[in-house]
């Protein structure tokens, strides 16, 4: 059974069709990576996989849940969801710890105890082991988009979405960030990545989706993608972000 | 959902609270059955008429005088000093039973007052400062004279500033007219002749240079149509102290000679003299200062907070609340928001509201706008981002607005609370309109009596600093404590 289905999905700001019925499966521990210019409408089509953009109309079914749907329990849906944002967004209020503890706690009535040793668990997995008590502004671009994996990691997703996740970075540390994310899908994490890094998706994806003006225009795997595309607005995107 | 709807319906219970508290307060309290006690509004500072002594107990010819007659006819009387226009609208909303003020009946009061039977005659004079060259009424062509805002004098200068070609300049109470004159702003000031004489022999250095002009006659009024067994009392009362010649002894002490013979003290002008003298005036002032700022910063954060979270939750009716209350009690003028809730609800309502409640329910109103519209400011201000990111780990919206929004946006918001309390305190002067006895209305008081502005107004601005002091000191540590 496919864990997420989207059928004739469409999303528009007033005058602004910015997704133009999209159709998407991703099934289990498949990684898909969304590639396209600017303003295509890929981040808005991951945001709505957990709905933090509402359709306009179409289904977004999850778990077998249609979530386009008003009557859904959505906070329950998105526990299962992680999702990683290019700006981090970590909880300038907590430090590292909390941040990675507070939506267990909350959420799971997990004891502090056990969500201490969750956090430090997490926490050496994507490579911060010693920043557990470190408030949040004194760490570097990659260290804090760790820290939002490991926060999204804490309540034990089984789909995590990225959103341009090195797209703020510094270039030194995009690879960090990129080693955690090819780790956590070599574990068989379900995972679907907004992205420009196009060797992340040549190496890791199993399915690249290539999407422009609000519509899916080519999919296939890496090889086809890169290596043989046929839509000829994908390889003019291609030409100008190989050159590069 | 269901938890948005507790979180809506929380904070509707909590203003509905905060509505009755209100409500219970503005009760009117049980008047008492015994004697009859009036509620008897008067100018602040009119001397000889009224004024405050050195034990700051009002007095004056209409003071003594409606003492005498209150005592003749078996009443009592409760003197409230609201000023001349303060004492005019809180008769006409029924929030006094009458008001005694070296009112002049006029025609056109008539209308609106019932006046008692005059109970003085008096005449507008016209002074100038003792080197002034201005010897009459024909040396006024384009200068500028001083009057007091509802008095004869100023109706006569009115009457006949087109003739002379003068400016009228307004003020609010005798001293600052009387200053406005020996400063030199204007060259001249009409005022009644009882009132002149007197304030020169107070001290005040001016002359009068014109005869009594525009004789008038000084009634003592209450609203058209009530209070009729009140008017009666003073009628009756009056003539009864014209037969035993109490009413010409009580003229006289404040008009003849030596209008001090009465008194047994002396003035000490010194600085520290007029603080020693006033000590328990200004302290009394400095507590209600004190008081109405904290009981007012209490209700506003209350009131603030409420609107302004209204105004990020998701709901666009609520939204459309808390605009909207931020707009209105943000763009009414502090005193016409005080000036409308003491005087304009009560005539509308008929209950009475007590100054200090109207004062309070000013502040609240207003100054929880500002605390609101910051409130709502500081929240969305956080960044947006943030939100998103609690939401997507499957947090309620509730839950990430307490843990996760709200803490940041204090944050943000404290130094403009901590702005808020000091503007508080400063516009509590203000109130003074309404007649509440807070530091600025009693420095008016003490100024009327002894005519010592810059000294005054020097103690009441220290006090002022004071107060400042107290609340940043007790802010800081409040901080400290809340670790923010």
């Amino acid at each position: 059974m496919s864990k997420i289905k989207v059928s004739n999905l469409y999303k528009q700001y007033g005058d602004n069709h910015v997704l133009k019925g999209v159709d998407l499966e991703i099934q289990d521990n498949e990684v898909v990576v969304i590639i396209g210019p600017s303003g295509s409408g890929k981040s808005t089509l991951l945001r709505t996989l957990n709905r933090l953009e509402e359709p306009t109309s179409g289904s977004v079914v999850v778990h077998g849940e249609d979530i386009a749907k008003k009557d859904v329990n959505i906070d329950k849906v998105r526990e299962q969801i992680g999702m990683v944002f290019q700006h981090f967004n970590l909880f300038n209020n907590l430090s590292v710890s909390d941040n990675i503890m507070l939506a267990p706690m909350e959420l799971k009535n997990v004891s502090k105890e056990d969500a201490s040793k969750l956090a430090k668990k997490l926490l050496k997995i994507v490579g911060l082991e010693n920043k557990f008590d470190a408030p949040i502004q004194s760490l570097s671009g990659g260290q804090k988009q760790r820290v939002a994996i490991a926060r999204a990691l804490a309540m034990h997703p089984d789909i995590m979405l990225f959103d341009e996740p090195t797209s703020a970075l510094d270039p030194e540390m995009v690879g960090d960030v990129l080693s955690v994310m090819k780790q956590l899908a070599k574990d068989g994490m379900t995972m679907v990545v907004v992205t420009h890094e196009m060797g992340f998706a040549k190496e890791v994806a199993d399915r690249v989706l290539f999407v422009d003006k609000g519509k899916v225009l080519e999919e296939g795997t890496p090889d086809e993608i890169f290596n043989h595309p046929k839509d000829l607005r994908l390889q003019e995107f291609l030409s100008k972000v190989l050159d590069a | 959902m269901k938890r948005r709807n507790l979180t809506i319906s929380a904070f509707i219970t909590a203003i509905c609270t905060l509505m009755i508290a209100l409500g219970v307060f503005m009760a009117p309290s049980k008047a008492n059955a015994d004697t009859k006690t009036y509620q008897i509004g008067t100018d602040v500072t009119f001397p000889p008429f009224e004024f405050a002594n050195n034990d700051n107990k009002y007095v004056g010819i209409d003071m003594d005088l409606l003492r005498a007659i209150a005592k003749n006819q078996d009443f009592k009387v409760n003197i409230k000093p609201l000023g001349f226009n303060g004492s005019v609208q809180a008769t006409q909303s029924g929030q006094i039973d009458g008001m005694i003020s070296g009112m002049n009946i006029t025609p056109e009061r008539k209308g609106t007052f019932d006046f008692s039977k005059p109970y003085y005659s008096s005449g507008v004079v016209m002074a100038v400062a003792p080197n002034s060259k201005i010897k009459s009424l024909n040396n006024l062509k384009g200068k500028t004279v001083a009057v007091k805002t509802g008095t004869a004098g100023a109706d006569y200068a009115n009457s006949i500033q087109k003739k002379y070609g003068f400016k009228v300049s307004t003020f609010d109470d005798s001293n600052n007219m009387y200053q406005d004159v020996m400063t030199g702003n204007s060259v001249a000031c009409f005022e009644d002749n009882p009132v002149m004489m007197y304030a020169i022999k107070q001290g005040t250095k001016l002359k009068i240079v014109t005869k009594p002009a525009n004789n008038g006659y000084y009634g003592f009024a209450v609203k058209k149509g009530q209070n009729k067994e009140l008017l009666h009392k003073f009628n009756v009362g009056l003539d009864n102290l014209k037969k035993n010649g109490e009413y010409q002894k009580i003229v006289d002490k404040y008009l003849k000679a030596n209008p001090n013979a009465g008194s047994s003290y002396a003035d000490n002008h010194s600085f520290f003299g007029i603080l020693k003298q006033n000590k328990s005036f200004l302290w009394n002032g400095f507590v209600q200062t004190l008081w109405l700022t904290i009981v007012s910063i209490f209700f506003a954060t209350i009131f603030g907070m409420i609107f302004g979270l209204m105004g990020v939750l998701p709901s666009k009716f609520l939204q459309g609340v808390s605009t909207t209350v931020i707009y209105i009690f943000r763009g009414l003028p502090l005193m016409v928001l005080a000036l409308f809730i003491y005087t304009g609800i009560p005539s509308l309502t008929g209950t009475k509201i007590p100054a200090f409640i109207a004062g309070v329910a000013t502040l609240m109103f207003n100054e929880g706008a500002y605390i609101a519209a910051f409130v709502k400011g500081g929240i969305q201000s956080v960044d947006k981002g943030q939100m998103e990111a609690a939401r997507s780990l499957g947090l309620p919206f509730g839950k990430s607005m307490r843990k996760i929004i709200l803490p940041q946006g204090i944050k943000i918001i404290i130094p403009s609370f901590v702005n808020q309390f000091i503007i508080t305190l400063k516009d509590t002067s203000i109130l003074s309109v309404i007649g509440i006895l807070e530091l600025t209305q009693t420095g008016k008081i003490i100024i009327a009596r002894n005519l010592e502005g810059f000294k005054v107004w020097t103690a009441i601005a220290i006090m002022y600093l004071l107060i400042i002091t107290l609340l940043t000191w007790l802010s800081n540590w409040g901080k400290r404590r809340t670790k923010i």
